[in-house]
């Protein structure tokens, strides 16, 4: 399956689209299908400084429970309300209304370098299945 | 890690993975937990049907005048009384009490029974039944060899009906016949794990492929769908049903449990009858209670439940309730925090959540 372009994907299965200083980032179609009915979320506080790669959030289905894990670092600077009331949301639209939060990142340039194209994680995500 | 490879597959094991189901290691099998979705799966068998494979759990055979007596000196419910054909839920226990397995027995005639033991169990209880096996009772066990297809909800006995030789209205709750299915012997129960009407078809492994396909495309029209273990897990704790190693286990005994209903202690003589006694009469156990919590993450097995700040319990089970709305669990509690209504609090991530104990089942299907 092709992943979405314009937008960066960690190997955590996160994925980030960079706009300006601010990047959205979101769980993968693949996350989604892998944890299977989403039914609570648990996101930053707006305000909070977040280090690229680190556990911010937990996404949980009806049998497990997930870190979250953010592709960029910076300031959350929003957070999608819709999401925790209605989490099947990230299962329907895993790349848009289902979004997680927002972020400003002040050095975007240096922390894309550790993020992957989209073909890049399609290949990744191609060898997890086999 | 646990190693896929080691386990056993079921006979189903190809048709799980021709509807791309997600497989997982379960007491030694690897079994499907989810196919598309288990809320999906969990709505069907409230609302239509779904079906199930339960291959993984071992079918004991036990055939002798004296088998109904020696199950009796093993398990807390009686057996030996139990009418041809009919079924029953009961708890092997050990010398504390505690439970080796809980089961269904099923009587067939006077000298005949099957006992349907736990996966997870299947090897211990395989042991310590050969262990104590008299003369004069032969001991068969089909774990692995018969298949059994569970197919639950309101749908069940009309989607059955044409592929039975009997008339299904006749075929009570908890009994079962042996007939035909599909041109199969079999045995046909009216028992299940979900809290909803329903059949367990028990037959040989041969025949089950052909009976799962033919029940699902009979369905099809009608949303009935296949479903694993993750909504089944779902369905029996809104049905207040207990899984061995959650709400029972060898150190939780059945009084624990809320199984009092199900200990005979008017038979003489069972294994762990006297400390089950002594427990019962001095009524200072922790208890098994149902949790329900409105909002916040769902309740899960191992978190700390506090009452009044003081711990005194945790979470066995837990889930999002999709019929009740909220999440619901149970807990393994003190008793002074076991009242229904009881305001206790739940820890999770080191945070504390309001949640409410209350009576189980959690839900009971409208006659």
């Amino acid at each position: 399956m092709a992943q979405p372009q314009g937008l960066l994907y960690s190997k955590e299965h996160e994925w980030a689209k960079i706009e300006g200083d601010v990047a959205t980032i979101g769980i993968t179609g693949y996350a989604q299908e892998s944890l299977g009915d989403i039914v609570f979320v648990e996101l930053p506080r707006i305000g909070a400084r977040i280090d690229q790669g680190g556990n911010v959030g937990v996404v949980e289905s009806v049998k497990a429970v997930s870190d979250l894990f953010t592709p960029l670092g910076g300031e959350v600077v929003e957070v999608n309300g819709a999401i925790e009331e209605d989490p099947g949301l990230v299962n329907r639209e895993p790349f848009g209304a289902g979004w997680m939060f927002k972020v400003k990142v002040a050095d975007a340039a240096a922390q894309r370098d550790h993020l992957l194209d989209p073909e890049a994680y399609d290949q990744l995500i191609q060898q997890a299945e086999h | 890690m646990v190693n896929p490879a080691a386990q056993r597959q079921t006979v189903l094991y190809d048709e799980h993975r021709a509807l791309a189901a997600r497989m997982v290691p379960f007491g030694g099998f690897s079994m499907p937990v989810q196919y598309e979705s288990i809320l999906k799966e969990h709505d069907a068998v409230r609302k239509r049907a779904g079906l199930f494979d339960l291959s993984h759990m071992a079918q004991y055979f036990f055939t002798g005048a004296d088998a109904g007596a020696w199950l009796d000196g093993l398990t807390v419910n009686h057996v030996a009384n139990m009418r041809h054909g009919q079924a029953r839920y009961n708890v092997f226990t050990n010398e504390r009490g505690g439970a080796h397995d809980d089961v269904i027995v099923y009587r067939f005639d006077d000298e005949r029974w099957m006992v349907v033991v736990n996966a997870g169990n299947a090897e211990k209880m395989l042991a310590y039944l050969r262990e104590r096996l008299p003369a004069g009772v032969e001991f068969v066990s089909k774990h692995g060899i018969n298949a059994n297809i569970a197919l639950q909800g309101p749908l069940s006995q009309r989607l059955l009906a044409p592929f039975a030789d009997v008339d299904l209205a006749g075929v009570k709750y908890y009994t079962s016949r042996e007939c035909v299915v599909d041109g199969a012997p079999a045995i046909l129960a009216r028992t299940g794990y979900t809290g909803e009407d329903g059949f367990e078809i028990f037959v040989d492994g041969e025949h089950a492929p052909r009976i799962w396909r033919a029940l699902l495309q009979a369905g099809r029209a009608d949303g009935v769908i296949a479903c694993g273990l993750g909504a089944r897990d779902v369905l029996r704790l809104e049905a207040g049903m207990p899984l061995y190693g959650h709400e029972l286990s060898e150190e939780i005994t059945p009084v624990q449990a809320g199984l009092a209903w199900v200990v005979k202690f008017d038979k003489p003589a069972f294994v762990g009858r006297e400390p089950l006694e002594r427990q019962a009469r001095a009524d200072q156990y922790a208890r098994i209670v149902g949790v329900k919590a409105a909002d916040g993450p769902p309740l899960r097995e191992g978190y700390l439940v506090k009452h009044e700040d003081l711990p005194l319990g945790e979470m066995r089970s837990g889930a999002p309730s999709p019929t009740l709305g909220g999440n619901i669990g149970t807990a393994l509690v003190a008793k002074q925090a076991a009242a229904p209504g009881t305001r206790i609090a739940v820890e999770i991530r080191a945070r504390e959540y309001p949640a409410e104990v209350v009576a189980l089942p959690f839900y009971k299907r409208a006659k």
